[in-house]
């Protein structure tokens, strides 16, 4: 029996430092079924800024697009990946539901 | 639209600083309703040159910004107060979110202290709306309001544009301040790219030119972008078949002979197959709704794709594109067009054969309808009639359901702006409201909601709004006693078990009777003998809204049909009746 793989990406992402931008994030993973495997967030030199660690585990989503929502939040203001798990494989799983 | 105001620098409250900014940001018209948390806020709008309009539900003051963003491309702007105020407002929120219409929605919040103490008409506005708002603020510090205002329009316009929320405690509405209008943005998270990558407009143009079977798929964002000429030249440079979507009606004249119709659930044969069986989809400004694309896996499979789109995360999101197009549309198609002329000065395919079959398909499986046998009148017939009557410079809204299906399919759209509709959402109940908003935001046009029974009895209430705000739009019932489109799903799907949709409106309510009391005129029509008289009556009453009881066969259905889930390669024209694909070279 094998374990399904799935690919785990690190992003730095800078946010503003305002009151809820936690919720911000937080709810944008939930409500389009991103999981998140942690989050950590800390100060930047910038006290206008703060620095979250966010790694993702992308399975049925590419991370191109987890990245191009997460970059439609207004309080985001920069994401880069800072680590990749290189070993795992890449699952293109295209969306087929009905409604 | 926006100047810097000379109250600059003068001492006010947060809600004259409120209403200044509004002012300042260009607003001549909002859509609202006072009460506790929101109060400060309506004393200086006493005093100010925008017109407020009391709307008599929040759910209508939403719609109707909605309505009026839709026609004038400008935010439209609603306002509530906290609360069930505020929570009114959600369902306008999310509909304009769906279906990226720009909208400023302004809260009143319990004051600072009490927040989070489950104080009276207390509701986390900014939480509950976080999903469907392009951004939202809440303001504590009245100093933060001029910021919060401009920052709000200037997200709301741009970009792909979307709804935003600005939450304000009463104590800061309350609270003095000192006024400091800035025109300067500054969002360090927000720079939406307008002008697009040239190496993918090359890209596009030589995908293109290398095409035998090419297809304009166009959606919304055209008539967002204001692209509908750049569009025309496009098209008529290529000579390819183009589709527009529910959202896109009216982006490319319906009259154009390269024009194929709707794609979609209920999109014309001509349409759909054009997409199933295309080599190269030109997407403009469209969103690859599971509507428009049916069982995704089974879609356009045989065509390469490019996508071009305002907002980046629309790119690949549903289906892999080859070429990706970020940018404005209109700038897009405006970089397109010399592109393509020098690629097709290199290549040129002949698409003749393409379009020869896309047309057979067209005039074979023309949009048509049946007349009912026992004389009866037909919503279809109606629909049709009040388009032709009243002409292509008239604005539509319309409700959700078999009545906006057919108001899609049956009245002829040539300009862009003419057609306003809930596609995304699916809001029943939109049609009056944004009616209303759209007849604020072109008073000199003819507004028609094209309502249901079910819809119209949603959000009626804002006839009285209408009536005393000298705002005269014509309303049609397409009355067929029943949540119809609901009820065709169950004649389809549920073996004619007619659970809960029959709703008995030709017994009550009396809505011509309903519409009087509103102030309103009120019309009825029951039979084909009478139809184009009562529209002409209709249209030719001006100084009050009209509300017209078309009672039509309740058995019509929308046709054609992709059943949900199914592939477009399923298209069916009647009820177990599949196009006659062996006649058909694709």
């Amino acid at each position: 029996m094998t374990t399904p793989t799935r690919r785990q990406h690190t992003l730095e992402v800078l946010v503003e430092n305002e009151p809820g931008v936690l919720a911000r994030v937080a709810g944008l993973f939930a409500r389009r079924m991103y999981n998140i495997d942690s989050l950590n967030v800390g100060p930047t030199q910038d006290p206008t800024i703060s620095k979250m660690i966010i790694v993702v585990g992308v399975e049925g989503h590419s991370l191109e697009q987890v990245i191009a929502q997460l970059d439609k939040l207004i309080s985001v203001i920069s994401i880069n990946e800072i680590l990749a798990d290189t070993k795992a494989t890449d699952h293109g799983v295209t969306p087929d539901y009905q409604n | 639209m926006t100047h810097v105001p000379t109250a600059n620098g003068t001492k006010m409250t947060g809600a004259t600083s409120l209403v200044k900014s509004l002012e300042a940001a260009g607003v001549d018209v909002m859509f609202g309703i006072p009460g506790g948390a929101i109060l400060p806020a309506y004393d200086p709008i006493f005093d100010s040159t925008i017109r407020h309009i009391l709307v008599r539900h929040e759910q209508g003051a939403g719609h109707a910004a909605t309505g009026y963003a839709q026609v004038t491309g400008r935010a439209g702007v609603c306002i509530a107060t906290s609360g069930p105020g505020a929570t009114n407002l959600v369902t306008p929120l999310m509909d304009a979110a769906m279906d990226s219409v720009p909208l400023v929605a302004i809260t009143g919040q319990v004051p600072t202290a009490a927040i989070g103490t489950d104080a009276f008409q207390e509701a986390d506005i900014r939480g509950i709306t976080m999903p469907f708002t392009k951004h939202s603020y809440l303001v504590t510090d009245p100093a933060d309001i001029p910021r919060a205002v401009a920052e709000a329009f200037h997200i709301a316009n741009t970009g792909r544009p979307g709804p935003v929320l600005i939450d304000i405690a009463k104590d800061a509405l309350q609270k003095e301040t000192t006024f400091n209008w800035s025109e300067t943005i500054k969002l360090a998270g927000y720079k939406p790219q307008i002008a697009p990558n040239q190496s993918a407009i090359d890209d596009a143009a030589a995908l293109i030119a290398q095409s035998a079977k090419p297809v304009f798929y166009i959606g919304g964002g055209v008539i967002k972008a204001n692209a509908a000429p750049e569009l025309c030249q496009l098209v008529e440079l290529l000579g390819a078949p183009v589709v527009t979507t529910l959202m896109a009606r009216g982006a490319f004249p319906d009259s154009h002979p390269l024009h194929m119709g709707m794609p979609g659930m209920h999109g014309t044969v001509a349409a759909v197959t054009s997409l199933q069986k295309a080599d190269l989809l030109i997407t403009l400004g469209a969103r690859f709704d599971d509507r428009v694309t049916g069982k995704l896996s089974t879609f356009a499979v045989n065509s390469k794709v490019i996508h071009a789109d305002i907002d980046p995360a629309e790119i690949g999101k549903n289906r892999h594109a080859d070429v990706g197009i970020i940018g404005d549309v209109r700038e897009t198609i405006k970089a397109l067009i010399p592109a393509l002329k020098i690629a097709l000065a290199k290549q040129r395919a002949d698409l003749t054969p393409w379009l020869n079959s896309i047309n057979n398909l067209k005039s074979t499986y023309s949009l048509g309808f049946d007349i009912p046998e026992d004389g009866s009148l037909s919503p279809q017939l109606v629909i049709q009639r009040i388009g032709q009557i009243s002409g292509t410079d008239t604005i539509f809204t319309s409700g959700v359901g078999q009545h906006q299906m057919w108001a899609s399919q049956f009245i002829s759209y040539e300009k862009p702006r003419t057609w306003l509709n809930s596609g995304g959402a699916g809001t029943m109940g939109y049609g009056v409201p944004a009616a209303m908003g759209a007849k604020v935001g072109a008073p000199e046009a003819t507004v028609w909601a094209i309502d249901g029974d079910g819809c119209f009895q949603m959000t009626n209430q804002e006839l009285v709004t209408c009536a005393l705000n000298n705002i005269p739009i014509k309303v049609a019932i397409i009355n067929n006693e029943s949540l119809g489109m609901v009820r065709q799903w169950q004649t389809l799907f549920y073996e004619g078990r007619y659970s809960n949709t029959s709703l008995d409106s030709k017994r009550i309510p009396n809505f011509p009777m309903l519409a009087e009391a509103m102030g309103c005129v009120g019309l009825a029509c029951d039979n084909p003998a009478d139809l184009d008289k009562t529209i002409e009556m209709a249209m030719s009453i001006n100084d009050q809204p009209v509300v017209v009881d078309f009672r039509v066969h309740k058995d019509a259905m929308v046709w054609p049909m992709v059943a949900a889930g199914t592939s477009n390669d399923d298209i069916m024209i009647a009820r177990a009746t599949a196009p006659d694909w062996d006649s058909q070279e694709l």
